[in-house]
């Protein structure tokens, strides 16, 4: 069996905080969102997105509240906490110094050890 | 960070509901099932749609509640798991009965071999007394030295002391909050003791002499009446003794009238003024504890023993409580300083003769929390002995049961790849299989404590034969239940860690194919690597009982230099019966014609001690013109008939005749190790004159005696002479009120025929004299010397035991890997048949593989068993290395058993029916 997910489990995290940013969501609108957003490659299985989803509430991050849905359903809403909006700038600060690191490496400017 | 806790804190407080997550994954589903019912999917199609999209629905529950905060959040869930584990292992074992039940027995026998050892090891290693603050309890001296006596170590070191000695420490030592006495070699001198009542019968009994604060020192209470105090340890007090617990109940009742009755104690009246506590079985391990408490003072008149006051005779074993901050080192320096002034002042030592000696007088102070410790330094190699080998055998046992659980998973690989397949992951599967196998290890552990009950009666009864009250309960304590559980637990792991890593990792894709085809390889290889570990222990454990039961053979075989046949042994006490030295002419002589008017007797010795016995004593020789010789001595003083009554030959000049009284001509008769010690070769020692070192020339020597064996087959070359009963040294001074050594300890009889009335006819015979001559204890020669083999006995017979058990287990376990891998190979088998391999060729290849592996487990046993020796030397008499003989047969039974276990599959094979192998696939 191929393990559950196949993002780091910090970078999930920071996907759906963004996602959260725009609007207040429930689970099956942030996956569908993610999916859409990155054009069709990252596909967020239900086994990953619902344990994230209760491990960044926990975290005091998001906040969840039932509410209806477009479709008249009963869903739960996930919203960004004002804790959560200060997480998500480190993390993306983050996500930015990595993403220059892992570039560096692989050759994407400067220079290139002999 | 510091809302994050606080966040995770509401949590835990205000828990959410349980539901929510699956409402929300239920309300997923539905969306996932809309999406598909727009396409234009059945309902049901469109819902199983939905669930394989979704996923594993129960794994996502589970990590969803899994990010839940708290310890106790996880700690319960841990416990659903685990409760939910233990349901399901404890199903599957009673699926299964035989394998259960197999198990279970092997493992309950393993487990509870070890607890019912560790039963006394706790008891005699472990454990502390029964007492107020055991750690804070010390001793003066650190050897088990005994029992009467004014010698001196070579190295200064003091163990026991006189009672002046320990007066005068009671009174300059303020460090110590209380310093108590009791007599070091009590168990060598038995008391009468007799209720005041009629019908009473006098008993010859244990009794400790004990210093006034002896119960207070210990923080001890009453169990009835009252404890000694310092004021009954006073010369001229009423005399007031302490009865233990045991024997209150056991031999009067807990009858509350014997709390301030009378009791008659070596022929002088008491008062029984309290009962020790329940428990308290005195200040040493014993098999034989101490019935009564006397106070010292009072030993002069009830055990007419001269030595309480002589300034430096040692008898007494120091113990006392260090007030709470002192330090013991400092202490040390003051203890011995004080101690070499005490005997500058009581003369036992001079400072000019004995500059070179003094400074090295001393005596080291050592935990007294478990009393005195003579037993558990005699005990002490042999119950580690006990604990390796047992555990050994549960070394053995648990290899059986982890193969067998290697079956038993291989069996199960179809369930474990369909799980896999399901989403189980591979953490949950190793911990349901590990929780099966500690389940089934603590339930043998359960069953293990009754075989631990049951081998610790049996240790006990072959330990200490005859022996009325052993402080050591069989019944399982506290520490003995948490060993066995412990010890299950590791059980457990050890067995069941391989055997469930294996299963686990069960590929979802082997559930489809055939099981037959598969070969779980790394299974296969520690299947064999176990039954080798197996073998190779086996040998060792094999050779270890070889090694006991040829060392006890060894010592059993002695020549003894005495005969034993048609000789019986009759331990008295003259003294507990109140004879005052000056009678003792008359009773011995009044025992030799009576004991001769019965029918059979052919003679009758007297003496103070007799051949293997459990007990002498020694004194400085010297002999006269000889100088600068001096050895100790063993000394028996006998009468004429003793020599004979033995068996003793004489070998040179003369025996004693009826003519050597005690006031004739002193004459001595030596054994042959003193004349080697003192004579040079062709000189005849006949006419020397021996003696202690102020007076040599007491004793004339008349004969040489053959060395007969006194006390120890072990205990070699020393030298020792004999004098007639009553003859005292003529250069002898004191009175002969103050001579000990004039008591007679036993009587020996020698008959014509076996004669079995001879103990009740003895009782009567001295009961005639007086009635106050009991029976200490009356043994035919052979069960006296038989005595002193107890514990060599029980260490071969144990050692050969657990042999025998380890090589059954290690015989079922070749067994049953070749049987299960005969019956995997069937189709093999069955092939080589049907293109012509011969029945004894299979049986061969079966053959071979078996005995492979035992020879591998003795090419790795045998050089661990050499080396094994080097560390049971110390307890094996004249054994430095494994002798051949022993070493070939404990191979040659490996061998032959190993056979046997690959002989009867092999043979099953050998049987196969080619088309029905062909058959089975």
């Amino acid at each position: 069996m191929p393990p559950s997910t196949d993002l780091l489990q910090g970078t999930l995290d920071v996907l759906v905080l963004k996602t959260l940013a725009v609007s207040p969501m429930h689970g099956w609108g942030i996956a569908a969102r993610i999916q859409q957003v990155s054009e069709e490659v990252l596909q967020i299985g239900q086994g990953s997105l619902y344990p994230a989803l209760h491990r960044l509430e926990y975290k005091g991050w998001i906040a969840s509240d039932w509410g209806t849905s477009d479709n008249n359903r009963k869903a739960k809403f996930y919203s960004l906490t004002r804790a959560g909006r200060k997480q998500l700038a480190t993390e993306l600060a983050q996500w930015d110094r990595l993403r220059t690191a892992i570039g560096l490496v692989l050759g994407e400017g400067g220079e290139v050890p002999a | 960070m510091i809302r994050e806790t606080l966040t995770r804190l509401k949590f835990l407080i205000a828990r959410k509901p349980a539901g929510e997550v699956d409402e929300e994954i239920r309300l997923h589903l539905e969306e996932l099932t809309a999406t598909y019912l727009q396409l234009g999917l059945s309902e049901q199609e469109a819902r199983r749609r939905a669930f394989v999209v979704f996923g594993g629905v129960q794994k996502t529950r589970e990590e969803s509640y899994r990010q839940r905060p708290g310890w106790w959040l996880d700690t319960r869930r841990w416990i659903d798991t685990l409760s939910q584990d233990v349901r399901y292992a404890l199903r599957q074992l009673a699926r299964t009965p035989a394998f259960t039940i197999t198990a279970i027995l092997t493992l309950a026998l393993g487990i509870g071999a070890n607890a019912a050892i560790f039963t006394l090891v706790n008891a005699v290693l472990l454990k502390n007394l029964p007492v107020a603050d055991p750690q804070t309890l010390v001793r003066i001296g650190d050897q088990p030295d005994c029992c009467v006596g004014d010698g001196s170590s070579p190295d200064g070191d003091f163990s026991f002391f006189s009672t002046n000695t320990y007066t005068e420490l009671k009174k300059s030592m303020p460090e110590f909050e209380e310093l108590a006495a009791m007599q070091a070699g009590f168990g060598y001198r038995p008391i009468i003791a007799r209720r005041d009542r009629a019908g009473e019968n006098a008993r010859s009994v244990m009794g400790e002499f004990v210093s006034g604060n002896y119960f207070r020192t210990f923080g001890l209470k009453p169990e009835a009446g009252r404890l000694l105090t310092d004021s009954d340890d006073v010369p001229g007090a009423p005399i007031a003794i302490i009865m233990s617990y045991e024997t209150w109940k056991n031999q009067y009742n807990s009858d509350p009238s014997v709390v301030g009755s009378t009791f008659w104690i070596n022929t002088k009246a008491v008062t029984v003024t309290g009962i020790a506590p329940e428990g308290f079985f005195g200040d040493r391990m014993m098999s034989t504890p101490p019935e009564f408490y006397l106070p010292i003072e009072s030993m002069p008149i009830l055990a007419n023993a001269p030595y309480v006051h002589t300034p430096n005779t040692q008898w007494l074993y120091i113990v006392g409580r260090v007030k709470p901050g002192v330090a013991l080192a400092p202490l040390q320096e003051k203890l011995n300083a004080r101690l070499r002034q005490i005997f500058l002042d009581s003369g036992r030592f001079s400072a000019e003769k004995d500059k070179v000696y003094l400074p090295k007088v001393h005596a080291t102070l050592t935990p007294g929390g478990a009393g005195i410790q003579s037993m558990q330094k005699e005990y002490a190699s042999n119950l580690h002995l006990l604990m390796g080998v047992s555990g050994l055998v549960l070394l053995i046992a648990c290899a059986n049961i982890a193969n067998l659980l290697l079956v038993r998973g291989m069996a199960r690989k179809t369930e474990m790849s369909v799980r896999t397949a399901l989403g189980a992951m591979r953490g949950r599967i190793m911990q349901q299989l590990l929780t099966e196998s500690l389940v089934l290890a603590l339930l043998s552990g359960l069953a293990g404590l009754i075989v631990a009950y049951a081998g610790t009666r049996m240790l006990l009864l072959l330990a200490f034969p005859g022996a009325q009250s052993v402080p050591i309960h069989a019944t399982p304590s506290l520490p003995v239940m948490a060993f066995a559980l412990g010890l299950s637990l590791v059980t457990g792991v050890l067995f069941g860690v391989a055997p469930a890593w294996i299963a686990s990792k069960a590929q979802p894709v082997d559930a489809l194919r055939s099981s037959t085809r598969t070969t779980a390889a790394g299974a296969s290889w520690l299947q064999r690597g176990l039954v080798v570990l197996q073998a190779a222990l086996s040998l060792v454990l094999l050779v270890v009982a070889g090694l006991f039961s040829q060392s006890l053979g060894k010592l059993q075989g002695t020549d003894l230099k005495i005969q034993t046949t048609n000789r019986y042994i009759i331990h008295i006490n003259p003294q507990a019966a109140g004879y005052s030295q000056t009678q003792l002419e008359a009773l011995y002589h009044s025992m030799e014609d009576r004991f001769h008017a019965i029918p059979g007797v052919l003679k009758v010795g007297i003496s103070n001690y007799t051949p293997m016995e459990d007990n002498n004593n020694g004194y400085g020789v010297q002999v006269q013109g000889i100088a600068g010789q001096r050895t100790i001595a063993s000394v028996i003083r006998a009468n004429a008939e003793y020599l004979d009554s033995v068996g003793t030959r004489v070998l040179q000049g003369r025996s004693f005749t009826t003519q050597d009284t005690s006031t004739s001509p002193a004459v001595a008769l030596i054994n042959e190790t003193f004349v080697k010690r003192f004579f040079k070769t062709g000189e005849n020692p006949i006419g020397h004159h021996l003696g202690n070192g102020s007076s040599p020339g007491d004793f004339e020597i008349v004969g040489v005696v053959e060395d007969s064996v006194y006390t120890d087959v072990k205990w070699k070359n020393h030298s020792m002479y004999f004098v007639p009963l009553m003859r005292r040294p003529p250069s002898a001074t004191g009175p002969i009120e103050k001579d000990d050594n004039l008591y007679a300890g036993a009587i020996v009889l020698q008959t014509d025929r076996p004669m079995n009335d001879l103990e009740a006819l003895s009782r009567r015979t001295l009961a005639s004299i007086n009635p106050n001559l009991t029976v200490v204890k009356f043994q035919p020669f052979t069960e006296q010397i038989a005595d002193r083999f107890t514990d060599q006995r029980l260490i071969a017979r144990l050692t050969s035991l657990f042999g025998i058990l380890a090589l059954l287990l290690a015989t079922i376990g070749l067994y049953g890997v070749t049987a299960y891998h005969v019956a995997r190979r069937t189709s093999e088998i069955g092939i080589r048949m049907a293109l012509g391999a011969a029945r004894l060729g299979v049986v061969t290849m079966v053959m071979r593989g078996a005995l492979l592996q035992a020879l591998l487990g003795l090419a790795i046993g045998v050089p661990i068993a050499l080396l094994c020796v080097r560390y049971i030397k110390t307890q094996l008499y004249e054994i430095t290395h494994v002798n051949l003989g022993v070493m070939a047969f404990a191979v040659l039974t490996l061998t032959i058993a190993a056979c046997i276990a690959g002989l009867i599959p092999a043979q099953r094979a050998a049987s196969t029916d080619p088309a029905q192998a062909l058959r089975t696939e």
